[in-house]
């Protein structure tokens, strides 16, 4: 059935206790979500990839520095172990041999594993001598990965460092503060920062960077107007590492429409990945779009260079951490990026207090953080270094019409939560393994309330099949629309049932009838 | 003879879903199916962002509001 | 209003799993080494090794790693180094000049390891003469154990403190120290560490350092560190003790060429994958200590009624080595007095509770 057992309990304890009592049945529900919350961080990325013919992938994995990037960044933690298990193994691994490894509890793991190596083309089965069917790496990829892990030969898959004399180093403080400026100065111009104090300094961005922005549809630019859309607001509220993929992938979306080869812009893409923060590396050997490819990442910060004629270039951070989880980015970048601005970057990065009564304390004079809480927040107060506000239904309405989501709020508060909140939660007893949230649980409650006070209904496209004769009738391919998984919601008093696609139990429907007479 | 329709399954509470019978009683222009249990009935996919908007803007008006002053 | 709710969206706050730190103990007995010569060099171990701890960074980007050699008179960091042989100052100023060849054909991160820890275990054998080895067939697992323990506990206050977790002033205050720190709350917030000992000596060799090792699992077993073992040759018994302790694995590779695949499959996972994989544990754990007056693994002895200190034979004086609690020995003559099995039975089918036990019959004062 479409609706889950735990939901039905949580109604009925609701039912009896009060609205108020949702907490208690979410708690419960905490790990598992965790997991699912986990998935959902790599997905951009990953759904781009899985969109792409597997020849393309064929010529991605030729690069180690590919196959590394792909092996960190995209799998779940269960496919990491599998793809290392099966890395030095000479033979195939049967499928019974897997699904034994994997604990019994951990079924939906294991799938999701398999199903995720499998649209990557990293795992495919074959049969064995015995007619087993078995697990195997796909071979550029397995090459690739061996040789990222022991050393290739003559490869330059993770770069060459430049050799020629450095007249000025650039520090990786340089880098950080370089990277901030042109990513917040990309915020800034999504936001229209230059409305809230127009004094400061805007930095120059390049008309490839605005026309990347307008083919993404994250502003829309009308005549000297540029107007953040409904998808930009969710854009600028989530954290810079899923903000670089999405830029990224919509670089490499429009470099195909210009003719540039989108694998070798990819694989160019994951060799930054791999490449050393305040190293600087040789630009000649590179191609003609590899070098154009260079000078565009340079407007974003993702890469640094004196001036375009430059024999050299530096990654900065936002491109040595794109492989890696957002956490570590987090740190060193983001503290920059997003806190107070001069602040060195020291031990966490959050500046945002909020209480349980709804009011918001944020300890920063960056007027792109400002406008961003101003979306969701009815700020009343701005100091030098703190602005207060207070977080109301209608605030949080407005920003969810601008097609902000819940969800993006509280993740926005979440990462950017100031240290104290974070010390707070840490010291608090847990809840059966389930940490103490950061956030007061009643404003984030709260604001998913509001947000649902406009999502009232649930609405599944598909197909109601109705008007059958007999309950025997109705069984059969309302059973096998259940196995087929296509079955959302049936009565068995009615003899109805509702199904996402309708063309296989039309097909079992008419091979029924045609086996019965 | 069994027989599949199109359509939009919904999944709602009843108070909303006795709304959107309100509507339909209008001009029968909603619903597919009502489904005859509380919170779930087929409706035209056409009509989804309409249904929406109708009841977003009821429920403005039908639901009370805390009082939102900014003084405490 | 409850049909179609926010609690399925519901997300737990922390957004991305904490790195493992994997720290491993290579047991460099150079005899022990010896034996293994035809069937697994050491060099072509440490290839193997590297190999996995390349795996292990490439897990994930903010993994660590550290290295630690169980040499015969010491033990020995191989990677990170304490003490690093040219000067590595913030800037990299000196670094790259004395880097002259540079090979791009390898991600930097594992070619630093692989470099300090070649490098560092060069050192060390170089270091190695003839009179270290002379006589002395053991391995300082005790010392490489704490090393590695001490390591831990520096890297897991400082991510915490990067991270922004619980500051551990703050904890320490509270008087429940530690155990808040690495193992109440946020299991998935702090930094997973694991300890892998690679172990090629035998037990009879390090029994003499059986409580500083042993002190050292009960640390581990605290503080939730599970202790991998990897054993090449011999059968350690206190390293079976160690994994079933701490919920680590055990493995005694009957094949030690195949080191590679063995370390891929069974010791990549970290914790977190470790809860959905079906783990090679043993079921026979050896169970025997080492008694503390002679250092002979035993298989029955005598026990402090005190302090639980363990003897091969009744101390002198029938005074305790440990606490010098005097001990009524009795008239065991040497022989330690075993419960038959058949009386046990018997008091069970009488139904008499309580006192059956033949724990409570020892306890003083019983």
């Amino acid at each position: 059935m479409h609706t889950p057992d735990r939901r039905e309990s949580g109604v009925a304890l609701r039912g009896r206790i009060g609205p108020r009592t949702r907490v208690i049945s979410v708690a419960a529900e905490d790990l598992r979500v965790f997991q699912l919350t986990m998935a959902s961080a790599t997905s951009r990325p990953l759904e781009y990839l899985e969109g792409l013919p597997g020849t393309t992938f064929y010529k991605l994995y030729q690069q180690p520095s590919t196959a590394l990037a792909i092996f960190r960044r995209m799998l779940p933690d269960l496919a990491k172990c599998f793809v290392m298990a099966l890395l030095y193994q000479k033979d195939p691994l049967p499928t019974a041999d897997l699904e034994i490894w994997v604990s019994s509890d951990s079924k939906k793991e294991r799938d999701n594993a398999i199903s995720i190596l499998g649209r990557l083309h990293v795992l495919s089965t074959t049969l064995t001598g015995e007619n087993v069917r078995a697990y195997m790496l796909t071979n550029p990829f397995a090459a690739s990965l061996r040789q990222a892990l022991m050393g290739a030969e003559d490869s330059q898959s993770f770069g060459l460092f430049s050799q020629a004399p450095e007249h000025l180093r650039i520090s990786v403080a340089d880098l950080d503060e370089y990277a901030r400026r042109q990513w917040e100065g990309v915020m800034g111009y999504m936001v229209g920062t230059s409305a809230f104090s127009g004094q400061r300094d805007t930095v120059n961005l390049s008309k490839g960077v605005k026309q990347l922005l307008q083919a993404g549809h994250l502003v829309e630019i009308r005549g000297n107007r540029v107007d953040i859309t409904k998808d930009g607001f969710g854009f600028v509220l989530q954290d810079v590492n899923t903000q670089v993929w999405h830029i990224l992938i919509l670089y490499v979306e429009s470099a195909e429409a210009i003719g540039m080869d989108s694998v070798e812009v990819l694989s160019f893409l994951f060799l930054l990945s791999s490449l050393e923060l305040g190293q600087s590396y040789d630009k000649t050997h590179l191609t003609p779009n590899q070098t154009r490819t260079l000078a565009d990442l340079t407007d974003f910060g993702i890469v640094y260079q004196n001036d375009a004629d430059s024999t050299r270039f530096y990654p900065t951070r936002l491109a040595t951490t794109l492989t890696s989880d957002s956490s570590a980015l987090s740190n060193p970048v983001t503290g920059s990026l997003t806190g107070p601005v001069g602040q060195t970057s020291g031990s966490g990065s959050g500046f945002i207090i909020i209480e349980t009564n709804y009011r918001l304390y944020a300890y920063t004079s960056s007027p792109l953080q400002i406008s961003l809480i101003s979306l969701f927040t009815n700020l009343k107060y701005r100091f030098p270094n703190l602005v207060t506000g207070k977080i109301t239904r209608q605030s949080v309405r407005r920003a969810i019409e601008m097609g902000i989501t819940a969800d993006q709020i509280i993740s926005y508060l979440l990462s950017h939560a100031h240290p104290q909140l974070r010390k707070h939660s840490a010291a608090q007893p847990s809840n059966k393994g389930v940490p103490a949230s950061i956030l007061p649980p009643t404003v984030t409650d709260q604001i998913r309330l509001w947000q649902l006070e406009r999502d009232r209904l649930r609405a599944t496209a598909g197909f109601l099949f109705k008007d059958f004769t007999s309950l025997a009738e109705y069984q059969g391919p309302c059973q096998y629309a259940a196995e087929i998984g296509v079955l959302v919601w049936k009565s068995d008093r009615k003899r109805m049932f509702f199904v996402t696609r309708h063309e296989q139990v039309a097909m079992y429907l008419r091979n029924q009838k045609a086996g019965g007479k | 003879m069994p027989r599949a329709v199109r359509g939009l399954l919904i999944e709602c509470d009843p108070s909303i879903k006795s709304m959107i019978l309100k509507y339909d009683e209008e001009r029968h222009d909603y619903i597919v199916e009502d489904l005859d249990d509380e919170n779930h009935l087929v409706i035209k996919e056409s009509q989804l962002e309409n249904l929406k908007y109708r009841l977003d803007r009821d429920l403005d008006e039908k639901i009370m509001q805390l009082d939102e002053s900014e003084s405490e | 209003m409850n049909t179609v709710d926010a609690s399925e969206h519901y997300e737990l706050g922390a957004t991305d799993l904490s790195p493992s730190l994997l720290t491993i103990v290579i047991d460099t007995n150079p005899h022990a080494w010896d034996i293994l010569e035809d069937s697994l060099p050491l060099s072509k171990a440490i290839a193997n090794i590297l190999v996995f701890i390349n795996a292990h960074l490439a897990c994930n980007y903010a993994n660590e790693i550290a290295v630690v050699a169980s040499h015969t008179q010491k033990a020995a960091w191989l990677y990170p180094s304490q003490t690093p042989p040219a000067s590595t100052d913030q800037d990299g100023d000196v670094s790259m000049s004395t880097e002259t060849t540079p090979q791009p054909n390898k991600y930097r991160p594992f070619r630093i390891v692989e470099d300090q820890v070649t490098r560092n275990l060069k050192e060390l054998m170089d270091s190695t003469t003839a009179t270290h080895l002379h006589g002395n067939t053991s391995t300082m697992l005790a010392g490489a154990l704490t090393l590695a323990l001490s390591h831990i506990n520096r890297r897991t206050i400082a991510w915490a403190e990067e991270h922004g977790g619980a500051n551990p002033d703050d904890t320490t205050a509270e008087g429940t120290a530690p155990s808040n720190r690495y193992s109440a709350s946020n299991e998935d917030e702090k930094l997973q560490s694991r300890i892998l000992i690679v172990s090629v000596s035998g037990s009879s060799d390090s029994a003499h350092q059986y409580i500083p090792v042993m002190n050292s699992i009960f640390a581990c077993q605290r503080l939730h560190i599970p202790i991998d073992v990897c054993k090449l040759s011999g059968d350690a018994v206190f390293l079976q003790q160690a994994s079933d302790a701490t919920k680590g694995i055990y493995m005694s590779l009957t094949e030690p060429r195949g080191l590679l695949q063995y370390l891929m499959m069974a010791f990549l996972p970290d914790q977190r994958s470790r809860r959905h994989l079906v783990l090679p544990t043993r079921v026979d754990v050896d169970f025997r200590a080492a008694c503390f007056c002679h250092r002979r693994v035993v298989d029955v002895g005598f026990v402090c009624s005190i302090c639980l200190s363990i003897f091969c034979e009744p101390p002198p004086e029938n005074e305790c080595l440990t606490c010098g609690t005097h001990l009524d020995v009795g008239d065991h003559n040497a022989k330690p007095a075993l419960l038959p099995r058949r009386k046990k039975k018997k008091k069970k089918a009488n139904g008499a509770s309580g006192s059956g036990t033949p724990m409570s019959v020892s306890t003083p004062g019983s």
